[in-house]
């Protein structure tokens, strides 16, 4: 992968950092309690459902409000006394709608390049090159209020861009958009991470969505770490494989189940636990990695001896989802039948 | 990392750039956003239809200057004040122009949620109303004092010998320092007023309403007192009007109520010529005048910066 700059790698604090960061509101209302994370760089998953506090520690992270007890650094720079030099570093992407509709793209852009410090000349060339990573190129002269949610959402990510940021803080960036759209915002948001160098902190509820881009993933849950690892520590021990044939099901159920895998049916198709059910999530990541092939083999194995018109196998991760135990997680996914499942594997 | 220079529009896939130059410090930032403020108050950076309103209000503000130039060079004296202007015309066409385009300013990044985004800058939440006062206060001048220079270059176009010229030149300046305090004052309270709400509608209607209705109610006590004063010389007044000469309290108190009369009272304590209109008769007031002015722009300013003193993110 090439890094346009080498500022990776080299021994730099981490891009994130909290100690025991702790938030009390008025009123008495605790937004964070002692949450304690290091984030590296990399594109970084930073999930809780709503309230969890992901947008108190944004406002911290920010330098906007001072924490109640506790530190936070960002890009090694304290956040109660260092705030104004950290938004010069970070560009932050809003969850909700923040364009005006009557100015064109690159007006926006160029201004908000702006107030990030870059003189005018510099900020008109950044605002057109933002906005064609993004993939606006003609239509960014147009008025904003003519933009679909989805070119709306990718200004939102260029006005973040064009202030050079070392840091993205991007938060729900695929709010409203539809599958298409979020496939499209997850492949930019990737790229921007792998090809321009830029640490990535993506806010979301909804981690099956974010998870295929993330390294890393730091879950919070009422203002309190959760967990905060690798991905694929995270979902390795849990994978499940979902596999659909036109016909014979039941045929391939039995067989699966003969061959020793925990397969269940699911709505039209079956799901299969990969590696064995019974390991712990402990399992060390390349030994999960071995079982996860053997069970592909075996399922390959089973459809093909069978002679089964296959039309559908798909790779699944439940864990990640299963570390919440919030109702509309659920429901986003369709998966409330997994539950069982993933609390077997624990 | 390949840094390519040629011309947009040729290489499909330049790589990501950094910026390594120099950055902007705060303040200069905020002179940024002081200049887009100001450049949007007359609608730049928006289509045609956003430059119509400041448009029309600054040709009509013109007109009397040019009148005034095309007068003069017939022969005639002066017939335009530097200091008043034509009162009735600029009161009128400064309603229209804060009414219309604070909102533009203010409410429009407010509906558009906006504001997380300069937040998020390395500004600090008080930089924001700061840079929007002062650009529009900017532009407020522009209103007020272009014309005023053309009345002052059609003026000395047609004046003969440096004593006028000087002559003029003063008037001129007691003008510009007239219009000064208008731009202060009319920008600092239209600016709060719109930015109470999103809505562009309401916060035009809620500046509008709020200078229309202040105005009309001093002008009316102002004619009443002035006709009461009139029609009762004397000592047979009613009680508290004396006579014409020493202005009654009610008379004194009455042009306090609105910003325009304010601006009147407060150009006559400083000793300006009074143009006979509905002007009030600050006597022993003037100094209260002043003060009520000044205590009505510093609510302003506090309660704007109050407004947004909070960074909120959403």
């Amino acid at each position: 992968m090439d890094h346009p700059t080498g500022t990776t790698g080299t021994g730099p604090p981490p891009v994130i950092a909290t100690d025991a960061l702790t938030k009390v509101y008025p009123g008495g209302v605790t937004a964070l309690g002692g949450l304690t994370v290091t984030v590296a760089p990399g594109v970084t998953g930073l999930i809780g459902a709503n309230g969890a506090g992901k947008s108190t520690l944004i406002k911290i992270l920010l330098g906007l409000i001072e924490p109640t007890r506790g530190t936070a650094a960002v890009l090694g720079r304290d956040s109660v006394t260092e705030g104004e030099r950290i938004r010069q570093l970070v560009g932050y992407m809003p969850e909700h709608d923040c364009l005006p509709p009557d100015v064109s793209a690159t007006e926006f852009v160029t201004h908000m390049g702006r107030m990030s410090g870059i003189p005018k000349t510099a900020a008109k060339e950044r605002a057109a090159e933002a906005l064609r990573h993004v993939g606006l190129h003609e239509e960014r002269y147009r008025q904003i209020g003519t933009y679909s949610t989805g070119m709306k959402q990718r200004v939102k990510l260029a006005q973040a861009l064009a202030g050079d940021p070392r840091l993205l803080l991007l938060d729900e960036p695929t709010n409203g958009l539809d599958p298409a759209g979020r496939n499209a915002m997850l492949e930019l948001i990737e790229r921007v991470g792998a090809e321009f160098g830029i640490p990535i902190v993506v806010a979301s509820h909804l981690l099956g969505e974010i998870e295929r881009i993330c390294d890393n993933i730091v879950a919070i849950e009422a203002g309190r770490l959760l967990r905060a690892d690798s991905l694929d520590s995270f979902t390795t021990a849990s994978q499940t494989l979902l596999i659909e044939v036109e016909e014979g099901t039941a045929q391939l159920l039995a067989e699966l189940r003969r061959q020793g895998l925990a397969a269940r049916p699911y709505q039209r198709a079956l799901l299969v636990a990969v590696g064995a059910p019974a390991t712990p999530a402990a399992t060390p990541a390349d030994a999960a990695a071995e079982t996860a092939d053997a069970t592909f083999d075996a399922v390959r194995d089973c459809v093909a001896a069978l002679g089964l018109p296959l039309s559908r196998v798909e790779r699944r991760r439940h864990q990640v989802e299963e570390i919440f135990r919030d109702e509309d997680q659920e429901g986003q996914q369709g998966q409330q039948g997994d539950h069982a499942e993933a609390v077997n594997v624990r | 990392m390949s840094v390519e220079t040629s011309p947009a529009g040729v290489i499909h896939d330049l790589g990501y750039r950094r910026y390594e130059g120099a950055r902007l410090g705060r303040r200069q930032i905020v002179a940024a956003l002081t200049g887009h403020s100001f450049r949007s108050a007359f609608g730049f950076g928006r289509g045609a239809k956003a430059k119509i309103v400041p448009a029309v209000v600054l040709a009509a503000l013109c007109l009397p200057a040019a009148i005034n130039a095309y007068i003069m060079s017939r022969g005639e004296t002066r017939v335009v004040d530097y200091d008043t202007y034509i009162p009735v015309l600029r009161n009128l066409m400064m309603m229209v122009f804060v009414a219309v385009q604070a909102p533009e300013l203010v409410s429009r990044d407010l509906r558009s949620r906006v504001l997380p985004l300069y937040f998020s800058r390395p500004i600090k939440a008080i930089d924001y109303p700061l840079a929007k006062f002062l650009g529009f206060t900017a532009a407020c001048l522009v209103m007020l004092e272009v014309p005023l220079l053309l009345l002052y270059a059609g003026s000395i176009a047609n004046v003969h010998g440096g004593a006028q010229v000087w002559a003029q030149t003063r008037a001129l300046i007691a003008g510009l320092l007239v219009g000064l305090m208008w731009a202060l004052v009319l920008a600092a309270v239209s600016l709060l007023l719109a930015s109470l709400t999103g809505r562009r509608g309401f916060a035009t209607g809620a500046v509008a309403i709020f200078f229309l209705l202040t105005y009309t109610l001093a002008e009316i006590l102002l004619q009443v007192e002035t006709n009461m004063a009139g029609g009762h010389p004397g000592p047979k007044g009613p009680p508290g009007t004396l006579s014409a000469a020493v202005p009654s309290l009610a008379e004194k108190v009455s042009g306090l109520f609105s910003p325009f009369t304010l601006f009147d009272g407060v150009r006559m304590w400083l000793g300006a010529t009074d143009p006979g209109d509905n002007v009030p008769k600050v006597g022993t007031f003037g100094a209260v005048y002043a003060l009520v002015l000044v205590a009505l722009f510093a609510a302003c300013l506090a309660g704007l910066a109050a407004r947004y003193r909070k960074a909120r993110l959403s």
